[in-house]
């Protein structure tokens, strides 16, 4: 079960630093990121780390408000067309997302789309009896074998 | 049911008011001493002979503030200079501070009031007692040392703030008893919690005292779940010496003020005349046991009311209301009467939201708004945008409907709104 981590920012400067500088002291690597923002001057950083459980104990300790939430590292081609192919077999499993993201993938042929399926449930199961390939945590945390 | 001094605390209201009558025309001649009282009751005709029923301290002038201030330092004080043994004083950050002066005989009574303050709400000497408060100038901090080590407690003068060496003194000497302001305890809760410790496991605290700001009901009881006790509201104020004015009893129900000491009247703060039975209404406050510096009729400026009815505890003196706010304590937006405390009694209902909160009162634009910065507490982060905007939202609406008039909500960082170790600052007028 992979893990992004989200968390509570205030829209000023240099509250996104505070979260980088602890993660670059602590050596924890970023490997996708989605910033969202609200009319109310707050917004919602979801991150994905290559250890999100320590990651999110230290901005804990520093006082930052975190939440693990689930995702599903999802499989698909890099090219024109992939996503779109994707998004049919994600409904065709009936899954309804909020949240969502993506990054490219080290090989240079296919890309990532990382779902927040936190308040989906049985979203796993789903997708994956709609054939599609979750990929393992240590590959969504870039974790070399 | 055991009384600190019983004969005092169940006396007949008869008694007591003949009591207070008595000690009345001798506070009245006592306060002639001063150059204040002196020159008013002589320019008034006022004397103790003129005193012959509770009723005629409506007869007498009022003593505010503004008074005490513009008669700084000696103005008020009715004993020799030499015979004065502690002042306390206001911080007075603008304008003259207030002052008060105490003889030892003073210092005694205060000192027995306090213990039996703390008598009443069920502390007994087999106590280790936590004081943190400020000592110094502040009253909280002597006022209850005093009163505790009176009371004969095993009195531990911690003093305010670093919450580690709190937590680190209640589990060495096993506190159980702790007095604070009710915002600091939300924050000492806090560094329990960062200290993988529960004060409900990890401590012996069987009885908190909270005081010295205005505080809701619902924040009571949050302090009280937080901690797995009973948290008994104090209330004083430094004109009347400080703690050990008004305490509640086991029955939480109402702070018994207590009547020998003080005559209290709840008045109209536009008439002056004395509120209906219930009404809430300033306090007006005079010693019937004070040398050095009595203070007749002073106008606290604190809104409350008496409690109908008697106690089930047998206590005759009557019970104020815990303290609705101080009448300055009132602001105006939008043409509505707004008090700090019909806000946190509101945000102090939802579990998500933290107990720091800030009202910020600004121009924008050409328009007066009232921005509300509120805490969403960690464990109620999910990572979900809707969540948050739908507590946003409702917060609005529930201050709207109690005030009348839409707040700015703004959702901040856990943590984040500048705290003191002092009372809480819970308005900011940035207005001018």
């Amino acid at each position: 079960m992979a893990y992004q981590v989200s968390i509570f920012l205030e829209n000023k400067i240099g509250h996104l630093k505070q979260v980088t500088s602890v993660l670059k002291a602590a050596d924890i690597n970023i490997r996708s990121m989605h910033l969202n923002h609200t009319a109310s001057g707050w917004g919602i950083l979801n991150l994905v780390v290559s250890d999100p459980i320590k990651a999110s104990r230290l901005l804990n300790d520093k006082g930052i408000s975190t939440a693990l939430r689930k995702i599903a590292a999802l499989k698909m081609v890099d090219q024109p067309g992939g996503l779109d192919y994707l998004l049919g077999s994600i409904a065709d499993a009936g899954v309804n997302f909020i949240n969502a993201y993506g990054r490219v993938a080290n090989d240079e042929k296919s890309a990532i789309f990382v779902l927040d399926i936190e308040d989906i449930p049985d979203a796993e199961m789903k997708l994956k009896q709609a054939g599609l390939e979750i990929l393992s945590d240590h590959l969504v945390y870039g974790i070399k074998e | 049911m055991l009384y600190w001094e019983k004969e005092i605390e169940t006396l007949d209201r008869t008694s007591l008011e003949r009591l207070q009558v008595e000690r009345l025309k001798k506070t009245i001649s006592q306060a002639c001493g001063s150059d204040y009282y002196g020159k008013q009751y002589k320019s008034k005709n006022i004397t103790p002979e003129k005193i012959n029923s509770i009723k005629h301290i409506q007869d007498l002038p009022f003593t505010t503030k503004e008074d005490l201030r513009s008669h700084f330092p000696w103005g008020f004080l009715s004993i020799p200079k030499k015979d004065v043994v502690r002042l306390h004083s206001s911080s007075g950050t603008t304008g003259n501070p207030t002052v008060i002066f105490h003889n030892r005989h003073d210092l005694s009574s205060w000192a027995n009031l306090m213990a039996r303050s703390l008598f009443t709400a069920g502390v007994r000497d087999t106590d280790v007692f936590q004081n943190i408060a400020g000592y110094g100038l502040f009253t909280g901090g002597l006022g209850f040392q005093y009163g505790i080590e009176r009371l004969g407690c095993l009195s531990i003068p911690a003093g305010a703030g670093n919450s580690l060496r709190q937590i680190k003194l209640m589990r060495d000497y096993g506190t159980t008893v702790a007095h604070a302001i009710p915002s600091y305890l939300g924050r000492l809760f806090d560094v329990f919690k960062e200290e993988g410790l529960d004060p409900k496991k990890d401590t012996q605290l069987r009885k908190l005292v909270i005081g010295a700001e205005p505080h809701t009901e619902e924040h009571r009881r949050r302090i009280e779940e937080m901690f797995g006790v009973k948290a008994y509201n104090s209330f004083g104020l430094s004109e009347m010496n400080g703690p050990g004015v008004a305490f509640e009893c086991e029955e939480q129900n109402g702070l018994h003020i207590w009547e020998d000491a003080y005559i209290v009247e709840i008045i109209d703060p536009k008439t002056f005349e004395p509120v209906h039975e219930g009404e809430i209404g300033e306090l007006v406050m005079t010693t019937l046991d004070r040398e050095a510096m009595p203070l007749i009729r002073y106008r606290t400026r604190d809104l409350t009311r008496f409690l109908p009815g008697t106690c089930s505890c047998g206590i005759t003196h009557r019970r104020i209301d815990r303290i609705a706010g101080r009448s300055d304590d009132m602001f105006i937006l939008k043409g509505c009467n707004i008090f700090p405390m019909q806000v946190e009694g509101i945000l102090m209902k939802l579990p998500e939201v933290g107990e720091d909160y800030r009202i910020i009162l600004e121009k924008i634009g050409d328009q007066d708004e009232m921005i509300i910065e509120v805490e969403v507490k960690k464990e109620w982060f999910r990572g979900d945008v809707n969540f948050l905007d739908r507590l946003q939202k409702q917060i609005e609406r529930l201050i709207r409907d109690e005030v009348l008039v839409r707040p700015i909500i703004k959702l901040v960082e856990f943590g984040s709104i500048p705290k003191s170790d002092g009372k809480a600052v819970r308005v900011i007028d940035r207005r001018n």
